[in-house]
């Protein structure tokens, strides 16, 4: 059980998230929905701790000022306050927005640097588990990832983030300008995450439709607040959200 | 003949000296400008070693300093670094500082004129394709393309080298994947520092430690860093022998007064021509949408 408690978070006086709540049982994979600035990334930064390295950072340097309130819990222990190597090694993991692979690494690289807290045997375990469920990757193994194309980096940043042995699964708009094929092999290939290995997925996205097939639960945000939640039946037949996020 | 072997010679000590450098710029991001201080260091403390205290055999004295100046390095970044990181002018302003307070300290603690010299590991010499050449010079190719093997091999197939190349990437991505941005910074810094005592292990035997030569070879290493694009490796090899050469065609030509001019000259020709040096981070490899 992953939970968030009131969460508020202001850049200087610009409110970037108002009293979010958030929830995810394991093996659950729960959508978080929003335009942009809504503060999917915001939410993905704090859940993950990085917020507090770059809370830090601007302090050091004089600059943005960054308040963070609330709680997060994970199996009932508070890991709010932990850094973000620590976070990973409890298991929560962010697959952070447009990717940011090791550009100048190979693919097998980028998976090897992924799997920095993992035993040799569970890395090779999981280099061949992430082959498996992108078999594209298997063809560039030894090529920069630099130069691969957006929806290979995707995967790449996924299988990566996999390398890490997650329990908690963050991905922040996994589907940044991937074509509807590509969008298609990353949503089965979360979908397949869940199912084989158990692991909660939080993922978020601008627009809902190629995801929410496969989520169980979902968090709407608008303006930093969590305006709706709800499961996927009750949410798929709210006029609103069939407005704002399937464009119908 | 001549100018081909002591070339390549050369560019290997230039190598060796801008190694650590580059080490440590590319993995913490921290320009340490109190390279050459260390790098005295190291030679002061095994002279001490051999010379004042006990009388430590030769092989553990050098064991020894190489240590010292590693946990000096480390404790540098942890002590001082750490609370001003990511202000490269702040940085600069506080590793030029150490360096200084160090070989000043240095000299006024006694290290003056031509009397502390580390012996060279084999002394005498031999012939190579017709050129003389003593056994240090021989000793420091080899180790050089050794010390080079074993980073390339370190950096590729060893979990803490790949981590420490995905902090140099990207940060917080290699946060995200549980890599401590701290311990990879202390330990880039620890190996950076013991990589500017190897080199001056090596090369010192071939003349007096002075204090001035640390000087000279902090000059080194930013020209050559600055010269093959900071931060990268290729280009740190590649400027390493441009300059190495270079060196040697004036020495030949024209005096060996002007070695160091050709350094500064160079820095000077690439921050007019191509400022990013020859290897430097270009946007080719944009983010792709």
């Amino acid at each position: 059980m992953f939970e968030a408690r009131e969460l508020m978070v202001f850049y200087e006086n610009m409110l970037a998230l108002n009293n979010v709540s958030l929830e995810c049982e394991a093996g659950r994979i729960v959508g978080v929905f929003g335009s942009n600035s809504a503060g999917k990334s915001t939410l993905m930064y704090v859940l993950s701790g990085i917020m507090l390295d770059i809370k830090n950072k601007e302090e050091m340097r004089g600059g943005e000022r960054i308040s963070v309130y609330g709680r997060i819990f994970l199996n009932g222990e508070d890991v709010t306050a932990l850094k973000p190597h620590q976070m990973a090694k409890r298991g929560i993991i962010l697959c952070p927005e447009r990717r940011r692979i090791f550009a100048e690494s190979s693919v097998l690289e980028n998976l090897k640097i992924g799997a920095y807290l993992s035993t040799r045997s569970q890395t090779r375990e999981n280099i061949d588990y992430v082959l498996d469920l992108f078999p594209r990757l298997k063809d560039h193994l030894k090529r920069q990832g630099g130069f691969l194309s957006g929806g290979e980096q995707q995967m790449l940043a996924i299988g990566r983030a996999l390398m890490a042995n997650p329990q908690i699964l963050l991905l922040d708009e996994p589907l940044l300008g991937l074509s509807p094929a590509y969008q298609e092999i990353v949503i089965n290939g979360t979908k397949k995450i869940r199912d084989a290995k158990g692991i909660s997925v939080i993922i978020t996205e601008q627009y809902a439709r190629p995801v929410f097939p496969i989520i169980d639960y979902a968090y709407i945000l608008e303006n930093g607040s969590s305006v709706l939640a709800g499961t996927r039946e009750e949410l798929i037949d709210n006029p609103d959200v069939k407005s704002a996020y399937f464009g119908v | 003949m001549e100018i081909l072997v002591y070339g390549i010679i050369n560019s290997i000590i230039l190598s060796l000296i801008a190694l650590g450098f580059t080490l440590v710029y590319s993995i913490a991001r921290v320009p340490n400008f109190a390279h050459g201080a260390l790098y005295i260091t190291t030679g002061y403390t095994a002279w001490l070693c051999m010379n004042k205290l006990v009388g430590f055999p030769y092989p553990l004295a050098i064991v020894l300093s190489i240590g010292i100046t590693a946990a000096i390095g480390a404790l540098i970044y942890r002590f001082i670094l750490i609370r001003i990181r990511g202000m490269e002018i702040s940085e600069i302003i506080a590793t030029y500082a150490i360096g200084l307070a160090i070989l000043e300290g240095l000299r006024w603690g006694g290290l003056r004129g031509m009397t502390f010299t580390l012996p060279p590991f084999v002394p005498g010499s031999m012939d190579i394709l017709g050129v003389n050449i003593d056994y240090q010079r021989l000793i420091i190719g080899g180790a050089g393309i050794l010390i080079f093997l074993l980073l390339y091999l370190f950096t590729h197939f060893n979990r803490v080298g790949l981590a420490l190349r995905g902090i140099a990437q990207d940060e917080r991505a290699a946060m995200m994947l549980g890599i401590d941005s701290d311990m990879t910074a202390i330990a880039s810094l620890a190996i950076g520092s013991g990589l500017a005592g190897f080199a001056a292990i090596l090369l010192l035997p071939l003349g007096n430690i002075i204090v001035e030569a640390g000087y000279n070879v902090l000059i080194f290493a930013v020209a050559v860093c600055v010269i093959g694009g900071l931060g990268s490796w290729g280009g740190t090899i590649l400027a390493s022998f441009i300059i190495g050469f270079a060196q040697i065609l004036t020495e030949r030509f024209l005096s060996s007064h002007y070695t160091m001019v050709v350094a500064l000259l160079a820095i000077v020709i690439t921050l007019l021509v191509k400022p990013s040096g020859i290897f430097g981070k270009q946007k080719e490899l944009e983010e792709r949408v």
